[in-house]
């Protein structure tokens, strides 16, 4: 298994390549790509994504996946203009939003550990269902009215500076997330569930509560990103993220994590954001159409899966056919 | 209450023997009953909902969504997704009447273009699945993506206008045959076509079985990979018929054209009785499944209320049809595993 | 199920082994088999977990590849590289886990992929209905061809797979353990079923620890013991007993002599279990294990001693019964609770159950313990190392660094580090699933010290295993599970390779020999 983790090593490296020729295909583009102010600001393309990537991240570690989380910020959002209208305070609202937020991934982890329910499946159904609620709680008009304390993160810099305040949040984010992913005894319980979840059973880990805490936290991150959407855009209305879903799952797909469970870093995710960030932003300089960049999103993910499967479909037949004659498992009898 | 055949066996008594059976071959029925409950609430609570005129509505509406519901269900009876069916529909709508307009006095070999596209994207969906062993919607998800894409660079930024089209297309979606509308017919046809594929064909079986017991299935000897990269290719011909219809229906053509139909197609199978874990389930379930979604729709608006509940009652449907499903397959599967016969003493 | 009469002719044997062999890797599953199977013959395949039966059985029907010899079916010398090849020459396995379409009805079960078609290539569902109530009928099984088979009891899942089997052309028909899972008059139809398969020419390759069936039903009796063939002769030459001592007839090498316990002193009850029950598995099990004591528990595979060892660490919480661990007693929930209160349990399945591979042998070492190790939620590397470390001198793990990948470690090494892993948690009670299964004999030696250690420190160990002469060296009371059922303890002293095997078997006259 040596290969294998000397594939992962070799991932960030290659995104950390074609991050830098991105950029460089940016530049080239247009000569207003290469100012600080522009990149950081462009930034914000990403960030909200980001902020949830990281909690999916923790989900596909384990094994499981949702795709609800776009439709869970749609209803934090709308949520947060309900607040707003009725005179709440941010910091009273914020709090509330995250309880719901977590509350709406619980859902989705219960079904799946408590009911035994296919990840996928269920979390197909409560993105409409979620969809829909934002919707109902919502109604089609959109609020437009948040005050600045609201709007605060989504749409500050750092006194002075052209650095957006959300970015910071993001980077404290990624870090809190490194800290619990790979440094944390709860990261190294997912990795094993993602690896072998009877092993981990066996070895006394509680599965089902590591698996609803994780869906927990992944509406936590929904509602987090929620708070950002509506100072970046100012609006909140039931679309809110619709179609968040390919770029969620790509940047976590892209950034190494393996769709099966069990193998991921948070390096990985975070390059794979700048790049899907510095591709949108050269996309945007270029004057690329929303749906052409959509392409290119929907071709990363279906290449980042496809080309480790082609190479493991090569190789795995050379590891597999060695390990049978290792002294591995006798069949009984 | 039971006949027995000729070698003895009593019929019907396994059926009564435990829920897991009952359940399978019930789940259908359940569906039809779903079906005339909702009726009989919209009859109730509206004024206008129980009328031949609105049942014609229903019908017209839903005819589309049940081809679309037709090519999803095949799919996902070898336990895989296709979320790329309302993007293929778009694809293959558009393109066609692009071409129709380009191409005026075409006539109806016009419906070729759309299934072989349609045939192409799924064949598409189908290596990836098969061959690249892609989970299924990590490969939808993206083409879903690049076909919507493709869509709006080949637009370019325009739409077909229903001017553009052959008349014989716009007039033909409207048209009475005997009193009924011809897209009812051809979702008639569709159906039973389908129905007749999957219960007649040794390969529409084959699908049954691979979604069934994937690891029996090689050990049948079944190709397995060569099963489900039919079954995309076919969902995809449909898809194309579907966006074809769709297209004549709207008659201004854009590049939006069935977005979110991947969502409606699914729920309307998982509510008709395709279990989402594969193996199980019939077309007529699936026309039904269509019908419900299209009866709460015509229902919602009757009632005056906002479009935006079906989003939230398809979600919730989806996740109930899930939960349905899962309980009884892990009935069967606890039965199918096999308990033991404590101690035989002679 | 008519055949060419001319084929079968006295002395041309239906079907014929020359020399087989095959390994996989360090380890010998069969050495140089050879035998003959006739036309028309009910022909009982015997020996022992791990003499060598399934591997055999996936040899003939192409599973598996042999090493060197060939297989001959009338003569013709064949080599099958799919079952479904097999199947096609005749040669047809039913196994004991059903592979079948739960969603389908019988007759699709029975003709999947070799449908009867009518013109358009279309299945003729009539005549599939039709020819599947006449080969039910034909066997005596009153099913319903139509109905779903989900929901079907095992043993009727049984018969279709045998219905399955036989409805193209089968020559050589080999059942394993079709019994198991069947009453009395269940396995009585089945017996009627495979002597009207014998009158219609079929060779019927029966595998079977019931020892009463074989010498009822079979004509011919092979024994097979540790890979090796050892005879085959008419059964009508051989008793029960016979069979037994053929199938252990082995000479006891001890490779580990464990001296005598000091019985004198009593030490303390660590585990009591009374009347324990997993329902439809196994039932009223009881027994002690003391401080200090090795307690075997043998039987033939499926008779329940891993469910019982999952059951007693909450893998599988019973349904019925009394736990009593250290003194108090104890409601099994999960094996979160059982590790907490000291129990350990080392699963069959290494690598699968036992051993995240793909980690390193530090993380698997460390994580029964992690959350003790840890501080304030976050990993101690240092404390990791340490622990690994010690775990793997003590053990003698040999491994180049503690940080490769636990899929790198060979058999012997990665059960090593499963039960570093194990022993990392200070257990006070320790169950083993066929700890030496798979590995190679020196590292055998090794785990029985360390075993053996273990108890002499004070370790209670339940001993499950299939390798006799290991449990008779090791244990100091033996249990004999059969059919879920425990049906016999034997003191260290009293035990013999056949006294276990007749218990195992359900031999109700047990002689002490």
């Amino acid at each position: 298994m040596k290969q294998r983790f000397s594939f992962s090593f070799q991932w960030e490296q290659m995104l950390f390549v074609l991050i830098l020729l991105a950029a460089a295909w940016s530049a080239q583009l247009s000569p207003y790509y290469l100012s600080f102010e522009q990149i950081l600001n462009s930034t914000r393309q990403f960030i909200i994504l980001g902020v949830m990537a990281m909690g999916l991240m923790v989900i596909v570690i384990l094994g499981e996946i949702d795709i609800s989380q776009a439709s869970t910020l749609a209803v934090c959002t709308v949520v947060l203009s309900k607040f707003s209208a009725a005179g709440l305070p941010i910091w009273l609202a914020l709090p509330v939003i995250i309880l719901i937020g977590s509350a709406l991934g619980s859902f989705n982890g219960i079904l799946i550990t408590g009911l035994r329910l296919p990840a996928l499946a269920v979390t197909l159904g409560t993105m409409g269902a979620y969809r829909g609620l934002a919707f109902i709680i919502g109604s089609e008009v959109g609020y437009t009215g948040f005050d600045d304390t609201y709007m605060w993160l989504g749409s500050s810099y750092i006194a002075g500076t052209a650095v957006p305040t959300s970015l910071i949040l993001f980077l404290l984010v990624a870090f809190a997330f490194y800290i619990l992913v790979h440094r944390s005894v709860y990261g190294r319980m997912c990795f094993v569930i993602g690896n072998n979840a009877d092993v981990a059973r066996y070895s006394g880990i509680r599965v089902p509560l590591i698996k609803i805490a994780a869906f927990a936290l992944a509406g936590a991150m929904a509602a987090v990103g929620a708070w950002i959407f509506v100072g970046q855009y100012g609006s909140a209305r039931g679309d809110n993220a619709n179609g968040m879903v390919l770029p969620l799952v790509t940047a976590v797909v892209l950034g190494g994590v393996d769709i099966n469970g069990g193998r991921g870093k948070v390096l990985g995710v975070v390059l794979a954001l700048l790049l899907v960030g510095t591709l949108g932003n050269g996309m945007g300089l270029a004057n690329m159409p929303g749906p052409t960049q959509t392409i290119v999103l929907g071709m990363l993910l279906i290449v980042s899966v496809l080309l480790p499967n082609l190479v493991r479909q090569r190789s795995s037949f050379r590891i597999w056919s060695s390990f049978r004659t290792r002294g591995g498992r006798v069949p009984v009898k | 209450m039971s006949t027995t055949t000729a070698n003895g066996a009593v019929r019907s008594q396994t059926g009564g023997r435990n829920l897991a059976n009952l359940a399978l071959r019930l789940r259908v029925t359940g569906v039809l009953v779903f079906l005339i409950l909702l009726c009989i609430f919209f009859s109730l609570t509206t004024s206008t909902f129980f009328q031949a005129q609105n049942a014609r509505i229903i019908a017209f509406n839903a005819a589309i969504l049940v081809i679309a519901a037709c090519a999803e269900a095949i799919v996902v009876l070898t336990r895989n997704l296709d979320l790329s069916i309302g993007a293929t529909m778009g694809l293959a709508g558009y393109v066609t009447a692009d071409f129709a307009a380009r191409n005026p006095g075409i006539g109806p070999e016009l419906v070729i273009l759309a299934l072989v596209l349609g045939a192409l994207l799924g064949l598409v969906n189908g290596l990836l699945v098969s061959y690249g062993k892609l989970p299924s919607i990590i490969a939808t998800l993206g083409t879903m993506s690049v076909y919507r894409g493709i869509t709006y660079i080949y637009a370019r930024g325009q739409q077909v206008t229903a001017t553009q089209l052959p008349p014989w297309m716009l007039k033909g979606v409207d048209a009475m045959v005997f009193g009924i509308p011809s897209l009812v017919l051809v979702a008639v046809f569709t159906v039973a076509l389908v129905a007749f594929f999957l219960h007649y064909a040794p390969l529409g079986r084959t699908i049954y079985a691979v979604g069934s017991n994937p690891a029996a299935g090689h050990f049948y000897g079944l190709r397995t990979d060569r099963i489900v990269l039919f079954a995309y290719v076919f969902c995809g011909t449909l898809a194309g018929l579907a966006g074809f219809l769709y297209a004549a229906r709207v008659g201004t053509v854009t590049v939006i054209l069935a977005s979110g139909w991947e969502m409606t197609a699914l729920a309307a199978v998982v509510i008709g009785g395709v279990s989402i874990l594969g193996g199980s389930g019939n077309i007529v379930g699936v026309a039904i499944g269509a019908l419900v979604l299209a009866t709460i729709d015509n229902g919602l608006v009757l009632m005056g209320m906002p479009e935006f509940w079906r989003m939230f009652i398809q979600g919730t449907a989806i996740v109930l049809a899930v939960t349905v499903d899962s309980l009884i397959e892990g009935r069967i599967q606890a039965i199918f595993k096999g308990k033991r016969r404590l101690g035989q003493q002679q | 199920m008519e055949f060419d009469r001319e084929r079968i002719q006295i002395g041309l044997p239906r079907l014929s082994l020359h020399d087989i062999k095959k390994s996989f890797g360090a380890v010998c599953a069969l050495e140089g088999v050879s035998f003959d199977v006739q036309a028309a013959h009910i022909h009982a395949l015997v020996g022992e977990n791990g003499a060598g039966k399934s591997t055999l059985v996936k040899v003939i029907t192409g599973l598996e590849q042999p090493d060197t010899g060939h297989v001959r079916l009338d003569g013709v010398p064949c080599r099958f590289r799919t079952p479904m090849e097999a199947r096609a020459a005749g040669v047809t396995a039913v196994y004991q886990d059903p592979k079948l379409f739960p969603h389908l009805d019988v007759a699709e079960n029975i003709f999947m992929g070799i449908y009867p078609t009518s013109r358009f290539g279309m299945v003729d569902r009539r005549a599939m209905y039709a020819e599947a109530e006449r080969l039910l009928t034909e066997l005596g099984m009153p099913l319903d061809p139509r109905s779903l088979i989900a929901g079907f009891s095992v043993a009727e899942l049984q018969f279709v797979e045998i219905v399955r089997a036989i409805s193209t052309e089968v020559k050589v028909l080999i059942l394993d353990e079709p019994t198991a899972a069947l009453t009395p008059s269940e396995a009585d139809r089945l017996f009627q079923i495979v002597r009207q398969l014998r009158e219609g020419g079929t060779s019927i390759i029966l595998i079977s620890h019931r020892l009463e069936e074989i010498t009822e039903m079979a004509d011919t009796v092979t024994v097979l013991r540790d890979g090796s063939h050892i005879t085959t002769q008419p059964a009508s030459s051989l008793s029960e007993e016979g069979i037994v001592q053929l199938m252990v007839g082995r000479s006891l090498q001890t490779f580990f002599a464990r001296a005598d316990k000091d019985t004198s002193k009593v030490q303390e009850e660590r585990l009591r279990v009374e009347n324990l029950c997993q329902q439809g598995v196994f039932e009223n099990v009881s027994f002690e294990v003391h401080a200090g004591e090795i307690v075997g528990m043998a039987g033939l595979v499926g008779a329940g001693r891993s469910e019982i060892a999952q059951t007693l660490f909450g893998i599988t919480p019973p349904t019925a019964g009394r736990v009593v661990l250290n003194g108090q007693e104890v409601t099994v929930k999960n094996p979160h609770q059982m590790l907490g209160l000291g129990m350990a349990y080392l699963p069959e399945d290494r690598d699968g159950q036992g051993l995240v591979t793909a980690l390193s042998i530090t993380t698997n070492i460390t994580l029964p313990v992690v959350s003790d190790l840890a501080r304030l939620g976050m990993l101690q590397p240092q404390r990791e190392n340490a622990l690994a470390q010690q775990m793997a001198t003590d053990l003698e793990i040999k491994a180049g660094s503690l940080e490769q990948a636990v899929a790198s470690l060979s058999g012997g090494n990665r059960q090593k580090t499963a039960f570093a892993k194990w022993l990392a948690t200070k257990p006070s009670v320790l169950i083993l699933d066929e700890p030496t299964h798979g590995i190679d004999v020196g590292t055998k030696v090794q785990v029985h010290r360390i075993i053996t250690q273990l108890a002499e420190q004070g370790l209670s160990v339940l001993l499950i295993s299939s390798d006799l002469p290991e449990i008779l060296a090791m244990s100091d009371r033996i249990l004999v599970i059969s059919e879920g059922l425990q049906v016999a303890e034997f003191s260290r002293h009293e035990a013999t390779q056949e006294n276990i095997m007749f218990a195992a078997s359900n031999i109700s006259k047990a002689h002490k020999l």
